[in-house]
């Protein structure tokens, strides 16, 4: 079985940019994520992001991704309701815990959790994005001009997950061919057995990397071709920071959790959530697909 | 099963466990002030509190404030902000029953009676004051950090001063002891060089930045004179023999101390005169002089 982050090219805008381009275009948006602090805009950066997956298609991505980070949002929510007993609204009181000494658990800390877990759901989207649109490949022959052993091992990571997918893939169907009466494999047996092959299996990746050619020479400028819609990416990104800067300078970030609840709701928010919403249809071909 | 369901709930209820923000407590006062109690910023309010109720919880009530570093800093009230004032550092302190917290104010759990008393001051020469006069009649009357403490009376001057002492403390249910138990508050009453040996009391001669009381006493003559210093430290009035002084310490975590005290046995008498709530509110010391009072730090 695929990963649904796993690459797969496809005629979109995103996978028929340079790599450059289309990381310039997702990290501004993730960058965006990391400078605010008001819920809103995150949200808004979570919907662009999640458009211009589902333009680029790469829909299963997006709804794994975004499964994953409501997963690790609701921790998140959990342990700040645990941990941080700051806030106007108490909504119970826990009495005293080890460790943790008073627990009350407040509106307010339950907020402000939902707002790092916001954050980190639309990191992972927006990374879930770049993994199925973006050919890692070329991303490793961009960067090897500049720093050719990171390269490698950043594409060995992101080669990796993958095949570690399809690992995890192939070490089930085994599992289940061995008949409905033997015991289940867990999800830690599973784990370990990956990770205790995980250094093969980079070896594996990096001899397969090699043999493509990538330990050869650095591509000249000529091979380095460029698509006709990376001046769009490019300038969406631009655009995109420049509209999140001037915003937080407006005053668009205005969001507090503590004492009480206090998010910004004024024109510079709004202009800014609906610039960076509207950024998600950068993606869109404008037509049908070839 | 239903057996064990009771005994949980039991169990729950017993560690102060529930719903909402619990039964109430009682009463708390609330004073905002700034410049070392000189202006107040929000009319002084008692305000109902419950039993998880902090004093950042009472705080944010009853003022319009905003926080930093995850909500358990005070950085601004009712807009007046901490930061840099013509060179020098201001920043919101805080003090319950005239004493400095050991805890931050989103962590300091309220049980209802506490004088509550926020104060936006230069903290160039001293950021650490651990005990101030102006929370009057605390912490005599309820006591501090959750628990009520007697007070014993060190008498070093002559006993009729000491008696009238003794009584304005009883007056406000203070619950005096004899000798020097180790949870009692100590009044130390008598001419400043009767009591300066205590070894409390002579963090004074250190400067406020060791004491957190910003009067000094110099030597002069064959006695003392009494100087009262500005908010930087330094030495801004001098006082005359007669001049008294009402201060509050504290040692680490040990029950505060207070000092009624003098340059002289005739300070002492002005001294003794202040121990009400019409010198002492809001101050973080007084001194008194042929019966014109001055806040110290001196401004």
């Amino acid at each position: 079985m695929r990963s649904p982050f796993a690459y797969t090219p496809r005629p979109g805008v995103l996978q028929s940019a340079s790599p450059g381009a289309a990381v310039a275009y997702l990290g501004a948006l993730a960058a965006v994520a990391f400078f605010y602090s008001n819920p809103v805009v995150i949200a808004a950066v979570g919907a662009a992001a999640a458009l211009a997956g589902a333009l680029a298609g790469a829909g299963a991505a997006v709804r794994v991704a975004a499964r994953m980070g409501l997963v690790l949002a609701a921790l998140i929510v959990a342990v700040n309701g645990l941990v941080v007993g700051r806030g106007e609204t108490v909504l119970a009181r826990l009495g005293e815990w080890p460790v943790f000494g008073r627990v009350d658990v407040t509106a307010e800390a339950l907020a402000a959790g939902a707002a790092i877990g916001l954050r980190a759901a639309v990191a992972m989207i927006a990374f879930g994005v770049y993994s199925a649109c973006v050919d890692p490949d070329r991303v490793l022959r961009a960067l090897r001009p500049l720093a050719g052993r990171s390269a490698l091992t950043a594409t060995l990571i992101s080669r990796l997950v993958p095949v570690a997918a399809a690992d995890a893939a192939r070490l089930r169907d085994a599992a289940r061919l061995r008949g409905p009466a033997a015991a289940p494999l867990g999800r830690a047996p599973l784990a370990r057995r990956l990770l205790a092959g995980s250094l093969d299996r980079a070896v594996d990746v990096a001899a397969t990397l090699e043999l493509r050619g990538y330990g050869g020479r650095v591509p000249s400028r000529r091979e380095r071709q460029r698509s006709r819609f990376d001046a769009r990416l490019y300038v969406a990104a631009a655009t995109v920071l420049a509209v999140a800067i001037a915003g937080k300078a407006l005053g668009a970030d205005g969001f507090s959790a503590y004492p009480s609840l206090e998010v910004e709701l004024a024109s510079p928010t709004v202009a800014v959530t609906a610039l960076v919403v509207l950024s998600g249809l950068v993606p869109w071909r404008g037509g049908p697909r070839a | 099963m239903a057996a064990a369901i009771a005994l949980l709930a039991c169990a729950i209820a017993a560690a102060g466990c529930g719903l909402g923000s619990g039964d109430e407590v009682g009463e708390v006062e609330l004073t905002v002030t700034r410049d070392f109690g000189t202006e107040r910023i929000v009319a002084t309010v008692r305000d109902e509190v419950t039993e998880s109720d902090t004093v950042m919880r009472v705080l944010d009530r009853n003022a319009e404030i905003s926080t930093r570093y995850g909500g358990g800093f005070v950085q601004s009230i009712e807009g007046v902000a901490g930061g840099r004032s013509a060179g020098r550092p201001h920043d919101w302190f805080f003090y319950v029953n005239g004493l400095w917290s050991p805890v931050g104010a989103a962590d300091y759990t309220l049980s209802g009676g506490e004088a509550i008393w926020w104060d936006h001051r230069d903290w160039a020469e001293s950021m650490r004051v651990p005990a101030l006069v102006g929370s009057w009649p605390q912490p005599f009357a309820d006591g501090y950090e959750g628990g009520r403490h007697p007070t014993s009376v060190a008498c070093r001057a002559a006993g009729s001063v000491c008696e009238v002492v003794r009584e304005r403390l009883r007056s406000v249910g203070a619950v005096l002891v004899n000798g020097s138990p180790a949870e009692a508050i100590r009044v130390l009453v008598g001419p400043w060089r009767r009591i300066r040996g205590d070894a409390v009391a002579a963090r004074i001669e250190a400067g406020p930045r060791e004491s957190g009381v910003f009067a000094a006493f110099e030597r002069h003559r064959d006695g003392f004179a009494l100087w009262g210093l500005d908010e930087g430290g330094d030495r801004a009035r001098r006082f005359g023999p007669d001049a008294g002084l009402v201060a509050a310490m504290r040692q680490g975590s040990s029950p505060p101390v207070w000092l009624v005290t003098g340059a002289s046995s005739a300070g002492v008498r002005a001294a003794r005169g202040l121990l009400d709530d019409a010198s002492l509110r809001d101050r973080y010391a007084v001194a008194a002089e042929h019966g014109e009072e001055t806040a110290l730090p001196v401004r």
